[in-house]
């Protein structure tokens, strides 16, 4: 299948559409001079490509391509509902860059977006701007790596380094960048800082095999999270989303003692736990897309339009991998 | 299935005589060839034109998202670093008109140059036009409609416009055989496309939604499934094989089933339900 799939589709980034607005911006220069290869093809408004009717989500992401934009309008949303606030007030969200490279099976972006496409904004200067409007009101914990993978695309766009050089010298700012990455080497220059908080998704071997085939192996994720944590930075662990599987109990004990064992429980900042759960709209749209997928077509159960599992089996998983991770963290540092 | 728009017969004939194609009997608007796997239209010049003949033809041989459709002719070069005879695969077609642009997504391999293919309700001359009012690296006057039209039928990686350059817009008279010639030389460039589609779909898992599967249809018409009922059978099925990666084997005892009212489908409904949750 492989062979099939290499010798017929082009690889990814072989194209770049660039909205005509931003064709001389700093950040669009860097990114094409990256990519000397591509065909560079301007548009008028990112959603001209990006929101086009029947695309096919699956086909795309054999074959993503880059959508340089300028981000207009709102640029830092309240931090939703169904995501874990670790205890902070004034808890917000942005988004740089829409979409992931890494394409995990039961990801929310295959139902929340009408293309695989990567949309990446440019004008990063807006964002800091907005933020720092925001912090003349208040302290803001603002997490920036949920609908991409930040430090995955740092070697395409450096937006983690400029957000930890922006954000470190800000005492009412707190940052959230979550990853699955092991790219770590890629911000290893920077100082660590106190407000900035790297957060690690952990799965089990079998659930990174099985479902986020693109990402790298727990081990290269752990070495990653250690070197961070050695060196000095805030590091999180999420055990979220926990799947359920055969075995599954077998497979987070592993995750877990792995974990701790490759890294030093006292320098982990905290953790948080979650089994699986998606907004009913998302949920439909995977399973139009997703055609042969176990995780998406599981008999899920709706409370307040997010799906999950059944309350009993949820209440279960919690309270396990909540169990095993309390062996090595007090009771204070883990959120669920 | 691949689906072939050409502007004049001059264009399609090249194709029609590689691929063995031949020409619909029956009374049609269109002039329609068929042959294995692809069907060719002869639209007639201008954006109407190949947009009218575009649908006609994804309507008339009911077009799925599994099928391709192409656009083939020749255009005129704005520059001349595309030489007379280049095949370009349109990454971005405009209506010169409307300014609406369109864009295909270039997901499989293929050897062509690539461009923006500008399309004009009337000839263009560069004598007349000033270049600087032309966008496109090439121009037509069919391309905007047909893919206008193909995008209510196809996914945008299924579309796409091939255009071999002609002349330089400087009013050239058109000489069939030339044409022939043109569209003759990237035949090869155009079978190698279709090629990795082909591929690709190898590819592809099925997308199941496009019909139901034969044992839905079955169950259903023995059970007098309502409409809805039928749905979401046809979803615990589809829900079943992900879990399962296999067909639900139980499922073929209700295949013989013929109920004599809606009340008796309900129950066998009911029963169904609970053997495909687990």
């Amino acid at each position: 299948m492989k062979g099939l799939k290499k010798y017929s589709v082009i690889k990814s980034f072989s194209h770049i559409y660039v909205e005509e607005g931003v064709m001389d911006h700093p950040v669009t220069r860097e990114i094409i001079g990256k990519f000397p290869g591509a065909v560079k093809i301007g548009i008028k408004h990112y959603k001209d490509v990006f929101c086009r009717p029947r695309q096919n989500f699956i086909v795309q992401e054999m074959s993503r391509k880059l959508i340089l934009a300028r981000k207009k309008g709102e640029i830092i949303y309240s931090g939703p509902e169904v995501c874990q606030d670790f205890g902070n007030k004034n808890f917000y969200y942005t988004s740089p860059i829409l979409n992931c490279i890494y394409g995990c099976e039961y990801c929310y972006l295959r139902g929340m977006y009408p293309s695989a496409n990567i949309v990446v904004f440019v004008n990063i200067e807006d964002y800091f701007k907005e933020v720092e409007n925001l912090l003349k009101q208040q302290p803001v914990y603002l997490c920036l790596s949920y609908d991409t993978d930040l430090l995955a695309m740092e070697r395409i766009v450096p937006f983690t380094s400029r957000w930890i050089v922006h954000a470190s010298d800000k005492r009412d700012l707190i940052i959230e960048i979550r990853t699955k990455s092991a790219n770590y080497s890629a911000i290893r220059q920077l100082p660590p800082a106190g407000n900035i908080i790297l957060a690690w998704t952990l799965s089990p071997s079998e659930v990174i095999e099985k479902y986020e085939q693109k990402t790298p192996s727990l081990e290269l994720r752990l070495k990653s999270i250690k070197k961070a944590a050695d060196d000095g930075w805030k590091v999180r662990l999420c055990f979220d989303p926990v799947l359920y599987f055969e075995n599954w109990q077998r497979a987070y004990d592993y995750l877990i003692n792995q974990t701790f064992a490759t890294i030093q429980p006292e320098k982990i900042y905290d953790a948080s736990i979650g089994v699986f759960r998606i907004s009913r709209d998302y949920l439909k749209r995977m399973r139009k897309i997703a055609s042969a997928s176990e995780i998406i077509f599981y008999p899920y159960e709706e409370r307040n339009g997010i799906y999950s599992y059944p309350e009993e089996l949820k209440e279960e998983i919690l309270e396990y991998v909540f169990g095993l991770v309390r062996k090595y963290l007090p009771t204070e540092k883990i959120f669920i | 299935m691949f689906y072939i728009v050409t502007a004049f017969h001059t264009e399609a004939k090249p194709i029609i005589e590689h691929f063995g194609l031949k020409k619909i009997t029956r009374p049609c608007r269109f002039q329609v060839f068929v042959g294995d796997n692809i069907v060719l239209v002869e639209s007639g010049m201008s954006i109407v034109a190949s947009a009218a003949a575009t649908s006609f033809l994804l309507t008339e041989f009911g077009a799925g998202t599994r099928d391709v459709a192409l656009n083939v002719g020749v255009c005129g070069a704005k520059e001349k670093s595309l030489k007379k005879g280049d095949a370009i695969l349109c990454h971005k077609i405009i209506n010169h008109d409307t300014k609406r642009a369109f864009y295909p997504d270039i997901i499989v391999k293929h050897a062509m140059k690539e461009g923006v293919l500008e399309t004009f309700s009337s000839p263009v001359d560069k004598g007349e036009y000033s270049e600087s009012r032309i966008e496109g690296d090439v121009v037509d006057m069919e391309g905007a409609g047909f893919f206008e039209a193909a995008s209510f039928f196809l996914p945008p990686h299924k579309i796409h416009c091939v255009k071999v350059v002609y002349d330089y817009l400087d009013g050239e008279r058109v000489d069939p055989v030339r044409v022939w010639e043109y569209i003759r030389g990237n035949i090869p460039l155009i079978e190698n496309l279709m090629t990795c589609y082909n591929v690709l779909d190898e590819w592809c898992p099925e997308f199941f939604d496009e019909e139901e599967p034969e044992i839905v249809r079955e169950i259903s018409r023995g059970l007098k499934l309502s409409v809805t009922m039928t749905y979401q059978l046809k979803f615990m099925v589809r829900s079943y094989m992900a879990r399962h990666k296999r067909e639900p084997e139980a499922l073929k005892e209700f295949l013989n089933v013929k109920v004599s009212s809606k009340n008796e489908g309900k129950i066998y409904f009911e029963r169904i339900k609970e053997i495909l949750s687990h």
